[in-house]
C-alpha cells in the first residue's frame, strides 16, 4: 500500500510518504538560500521518500518566522529554488513548495519590523509575541503575495505549492475562532474567518493555473487550551471540516492535515517536552515576545519548567503519538473528495499501511522520524516495520533548532556522543568554497 | 598636511602595507555554523579592502572546534578551508590590500558554544564572573594540543597565500585567561609568576613561527592593560601596562613581528570596545548568551530589568576618558621597549589623531574596527583631506549588540537618513550572492 503512487491534482507523488515540512537555519539572514539547504533535501531525495514539501520558505520577510531559512519573496529567489528543484528532480522526486506567512508567529523577528501582522493586535499569548492587525489593504497585499510566490514556484519548476495554513501560521490567526477578533469581512462567522485562506487559495489557483499541484496545510484540532488553560478551545471539528470543504472548491488539490492553533503545539509535534534542551535554547527567544519574566521561569527554572512539562504532555495520557491525528484525517477524508495526507509521528509501515488501507487519509507526511532516520523508507522497502533506531519523540531536535543545525540530538540513538554530533553536522559536508560570482 | 604619516608605507620584517591603517578584527556571524566559509564573508572583506586600509585583520577566526567563540565564523581548524581562504585573500588582494588572519581559540570565553563541547578550556575551572561561562582547566596535554592547532592554522593561513597571522592574545581570550593575574590560578610552570603566566602564548609564538618559518608574518595581540576590576570591583585588577611591556618583550625576542595593543580583560570590556552600553539592544540581543553562562538569573535581571540596568550602564560607562586613542599611553610604552612595530586599536577614526600619534612614536600604525563598520570608505576620506568623517561613529556599541542576532553593520540610525537607509547598508554584505 505505502509503495503506490499517489495522484495530488495533477501531480504523481512516487508512494505514500512524504517528506514534510522540517528544516534548519541553514540559510543566510537576508533569506538567500545556501548549498547547506540542498545537502538537507536532497538527503530526502536519495532515500526514496515520495515527495518533499520544503522547509517553511516565507513569501516576505516579515512573515519569516525565524532567520535562516530561504525566502521566496522576490523574483531573485528563483534560480535557487530552480537548482534545487533540479538537485531533488535528480532521484525522480517531486518537490511541493510549502509556502509561509507566520503572521504574529515569529520565534526571532528581523530587524525590520517591530510587530508581525496579524488579524489581531492581541500578542500570541505563550511567548508574547507582538502583533498589529491587519488592514484590508494590508490582507489584499499578502493574498497577492502568496500568488507571485506561488507563479515563482512553478517558474522554477518545482511541483506544486502548499499553504501553510496550520500550526498558528497566519491562516489559522483568521481561521481560529480563538484568535480571530475582527468585526469586518474577515472576522466573526466562520464564513469570515475563512475567507483570507479560501482568497489565498483562488489567488494562486489563478496565478499558476489549473495543472499545478495547490496543497493546503491545517490544523483540524486548535485546542489552544492545551496550550494554556485559559486560552479558549479555538475551532470546532465541525468547523474545520467545513473548511475543508470550502478549500476544495477553492481549488486545493490536497489537503494536509496536522494539529495545533500554535506552533509548537502538545499535539504537534506530539511527545516529550525536553526540559534540560530547552533551558539552553529558550532563553535565545525571550526577548522576542512580552512574556520574557513569566517564560524565563516557565521554561528555565525548576520546579516551574517540570510543571510545564507535566502539562505539555497531558493531551497524550490517552493518545498515542504515532498516528494522533488519524480520528481528525479520516474525518476530513469522509468530506472532501481530494487526497488528504496526514502528519503525526508516522515511522511504523504498518500503521501506516492500515491507515491508508481503512481510508483514514491517502498518505502520511513525516518529519520528526525522517530526521531520526532519513532512509526510512529503504528501511520499509527491505520489509522492516520500524527503523531498528526509530525516532523516540523526544523533540530535541526541534527544541535546539534555534541554535544549532537541525538534526537528530538524542544521544540514546547513537553509539557514542561524537557519532551524533558527526551526524548533526553532516549536512555541511561537501558544502565547496564560494566561486567568484558574476 | 596633517595627515601624511598616514600614508606612508609600514615595513614589518616581512610584509609591507600601503599605509597605517588596519581593519582590526572585527566579525559577524556571517558564514556556517560548521565554521565553512561563505560568499558573504567574501563581501565583506572587500568593502574594507576597497576602502583603502593597508591591510585586513580577519575576523576571529578559530584555530579549533572548541575554541570557537561563537558559530558562524569562518575556521582555519582543517585543510578543507584553505581554498576559502585562498578565494578570500585573492579578492582582497586585487585592491592592494593586505589580509591578516587572526588565529583564536577563546578558551572558557565561548559568547555562544557550539553544541559540540560543554565546558571551554582555560587556565582555571572557575567559570567567567560575568556571564559564567564554564571552564575545564587545561592539562599540559591539552595545551600541547592547542599549540599544534595554532602551528596548522598559521601553516594554513600561508598555504592559502594570505600575508600573515595575528595570534589573538588579548581581549580575554585563552592566552588572556593564561597571562591574567586576576584569572590564573595554576600552580604548574603554566601559573604563578608572570615568565610562567606568559609561557603558554610564547610557546605559542614559538611554535606558529617554527610552522611557518621566519619569512612569514606572525603578529600578537595583548591587552596591556586588563582592568579586570573595570566592572565587577570584587576582582583583581589583572596584569598592568609594566607587567604587559615585559610580556611584550618576551615576544618580540620569541619571533614576534609586531604588537597590537588593546586592553581589557574580557571582550566586552568597558575599556574596548569603549562607548555606549546600549541598552535598548542589549535588551533585545543578551537572552541570546544568557545560557551560555551559569549567572543566567543574575544576568537576566542586571541586562533587562530597570534600574538594575540603569545602574550596570553607568558603571559601565564610569571612565570619563575620550574613547578615541584611548589606548596611546599603553602602545607608547610598548613601544619604548621593543623594537618591532607596535599597532594600536581603541577608536580611532580623525585623521589627525592617528598622524599626530605616529608621528611622536606613540605607535606605528593604527587598527580600526567600529571606525571602518561606520564608514567603510575612511581612508578614501582621509586621502581627500577630510579629518573627520562626515558622519562619524558614534561609539553607540550597537554594531556590537546586535552582531549575535543579526548581521554585523551599523545600527546608529542618526547616521542615516533613515531606518530603511541603514538597513539596506545592513542587508548589503549578502550581495553578490554566491
Amino acid at each position: 500500500m505505502i509503495f503506490e503512487p499517489l495522484e495530488l491534482g495533477v501531480l504523481t507523488v512516487r508512494n505514500r510518504i512524504l517528506r514534510s515540512s522540517v528544516g534548519g537555519r541553514f540559510d543566510n539572514y537576508d533569506g538567500s538560500g545556501t548549498p547547506v539547504r540542498i545537502n538537507w533535501d536532497l538527503r530526502f531525495a536519495r532515500s526514496g521518500v515520495g515527495a518533499i514539501i520544503s522547509s517553511n520558505a516565507p513569501i516576505h520577510p516579515r512573515g519569516a518566522i525565524v532567520p535562516g531559512y530561504a525566502h521566496i519573496d522576490s523574483d531573485d529567489t528563483i534560480p535557487f529554488w530552480r537548482e534545487l528543484g533540479t538537485r531533488v528532480h535528480e532521484h525522480g522526486c517531486p518537490y511541493i513548495l510549502q509556502l509561509v506567512h507566520a503572521g504574529r508567529e515569529r520565534i526571532l523577528p528581523f530587524l525590520q519590523w517591530e510587530k508581525g501582522l496579524s488579524s489581531t493586535n492581541e500578542a500570541e499569548p505563550l511567548n508574547g509575541f507582538p502583533a498589529q492587525a491587519m488592514t484590508l489593504a494590508e490582507i489584499q497585499e499578502v493574498v497577492e503575495m502568496f500568488a507571485a510566490a506561488a507563479r515563482r514556484a512553478q517558474e522554477a519548476s518545482l511541483d506544486g505549492v502548499e499553504v501553510a495554513g496550520a500550526n498558528g501560521m497566519l491562516p489559522t490567526q483568521f481561521l481560529s475562532s480563538g484568535i480571530n477578533d475582527r468585526r469586518d469581512a474577515y472576522g466573526g462567522p466562520l464564513e469570515n474567518r475563512a475567507r483570507f485562506g479560501l482568497e489565498i487559495v483562488r489567488a494562486i489557483r489563478k496565478a499558476v493555473g489549473p495543472d499545478y499541484c495547490v496543497g493546503y496545510k491545517i490544523s483540524i484540532q486548535e485546542r489552544l487550551d492545551e496550550l494554556l488553560p485559559w486560552l479558549p478551545k479555538g475551532n470546532t471539528l465541525e468547523e474545520s471540516l467545513q473548511m475543508c470543504r470550502w478549500l476544495e472548491e477553492a481549488g486545493a488539490d490536497y489537503l494536509h492535515v496536522s494539529a495545533g492553533g500554535g506552533f509548537p503545539h502538545p499535539r504537534n509535534p506530539a511527545g516529550e517536552f525536553p526540559a534540560a534542551q530547552i533551558v539552553k535554547t529558550y532563553d535565545t527567544m525571550l526577548s522576542s515576545g512580552k512574556h520574557t519574566f513569566r517564560n524565563y521561569l516557565t521554561f528555565r527554572t525548576p520546579p516551574f519548567n517540570r510543571a510545564f512539562g507535566w502539562w505539555w504532555t497531558r493531551p497524550l495520557r490517552d493518545r498515542e503519538v504515532e498516528g494522533i491525528n488519524l480520528g481528525e484525517s479520516r474525518a476530513v477524508k469522509q468530506v472532501v473528495s481530494i487526497p488528504v495526507v496526514v502528519t503525526g509521528g508516522f515511522q511504523t509501515a504498518s500503521v501506516i499501511a492500515r491507515a491508508i488501507e481503512r481510508g483514514d487519509c491517502d498518505g502520511v507526511t513525516i518529519a520528526r522520524p525522517l530526521v531520526a532516520n532519513p532512509d526510512l523508507v529503504r528501511h520499509f522497502e527491505q520489509g522492516l516495520d520500524r527503523a531498528p533506531r526509530p525516532c523516540t519523540y523526544c523533540n530535541k531536535c526541534l527544541f535546539s533548532f534555534v541554535e544549532h543545525p537541525l538534526a537528530c540530538y538524542e544521544e540514546a540513538r547513537f553509539d557514542s556522543r561524537e557519532e551524533m554530533l558527526r551526524e548533526a553536522l553532516s549536512v555541511y559536508e561537501g558544502v565547496e568554497a564560494p566561486s567568484e560570482a558574476a | 598636511m596633517s595627515a601624511e604619516a598616514i600614508f606612508q608605507p609600514l615595513r614589518f620584517r616581512n610584509l609591507e602595507i600601503k599605509n597605517r591603517v588596519l581593519r582590526s578584527n572585527v566579525a559577524g556571524r556571517l558564514d556556517d555554523y560548521d565554521g565553512g566559509g561563505t560568499q558573504t564573508r567574501i563581501n565583506w572583506e572587500l568593502k574594507f579592502a576597497r576602502g583603502g586600509v593597508g591591510a585586513i585583520v580577519s575576523s576571529w577566526t578559530a584555530v579549533d572546534e572548541r575554541g570557537k567563540i561563537v558559530p558562524g565564523f569562518a575556521g582555519i581548524e582543517r585543510d578543507e578551508r584553505i581554498p576559502f581562504w585562498r578565494e578570500l585573500g585573492e579578492r582582497v588582494h586585487e585592491h592592494d590590500c593586505k589580509f591578516i588572519v587572526q588565529l583564536a581559540h577563546a578558551g572558557r570565553q565561548r559568547d555562544v558554544p557550539t553544541v559540540t563541547f560543554a565546558k571551554g578550556l582555560s587556565s582555571t575551572d572557575k567559570p567567567d564572573p560575568l556571564h559564567g561561562f564554564e571552564a575545564e582547566r587545561a592539562t599540559t596535554a591539552d595545551l600541547e594540543e592547542i599549540k599544534r592547532s595554532f602551528a596548522s592554522a598559521a601553516r594554513r593561513a600561508r598555504e592559502a597565500g594570505l600575508d600573515g597571522v595575528e595570534i589573538h592574545g588579548a581581549n580575554g581570550y585563552i592566552f588572556t585567561q593564561f597571562l591574567s593575574s586576576a584569572i590564573n590560578d595554576r600552580q604548574d610552570s603554566y601559573g604563578g609568576t608572570l615568565e610562567n603566566r606568559a609561557r603558554f602564548l610564547l610557546e605559542t609564538v614559538r611554535a606558529v613561527r617554527g610552522a611557518v618559518g621566519h619569512d612569514f608574518h606572525v603578529q600578537v595581540k595583548i591587552s596591556t592593560t586588563e582592568h579586570a576590576d573595570a566592572f565587577l570591583p570584587w576582582l583583581g585588577k589583572g596584569n598592568t601596562i609594566d607587567d604587559s611591556v615585559q610580556v611584550c618583550r618576551w615576544l618580540e625576542e620569541a619571533g614576534a613581528d609586531a604588537i597590537h595593543v588593546s586592553s581589557g580583560s574580557t571582550f566586552p570590556h568597558p575599556e574596548n570596545p569603549a562607548g555606549e552600553f546600549s541598552l535598548e539592544d542589549m535588551v533585545r540581543t543578551y537572552d541570546v548568551m544568557l545560557s551560555s553562562g551559569v549567572h543566567t538569573f543574575r544576568n537576566y535581571l542586571m541586562f533587562r530589568l530597570w534600574p538594575a540596568n540603569q545602574v550596570m550602564k553607568r558603571r559601565w560607562e564610569r571612565d570619563p576618558a575620550e574613547v578615541p586613542g584611548r589606548c596611546l599611553p599603553d602602545s607608547e610604552a610598548v613601544k619604548r621597549a621593543v623594537a618591532i612595530p607596535v599597532i594600536v586599536t581603541g577608536g580611532f577614526q580623525q585623521a589627525s589623531l592617528i598622524a599626530g600619534a605616529i608621528e611622536r612614536g606613540a605607535c606605528d600604525a593604527v587598527s580600526i574596527a567600529r571606525g571602518l563598520v561606520a564608514n567603510n570608505d575612511l581612508v578614501e576620506l582621509f586621502r581627500q583631506g577630510h579629518d573627520l568623517p562626515p558622519r562619524p561613529c558614534t561609539y553607540c556599541n550597537k554594531c556590537l549588540y546586535n552582531v549575535l542576532e543579526h548581521p554585523i553593520g551599523c545600527y546608529d540610525e542618526s547616521r542615516f537618513a533613515s531606518r530603511e537607509e541603514m538597513i539596506e547598508q545592513v542587508m548589503s554584505v549578502y550581495t553578490p550572492a554566491a
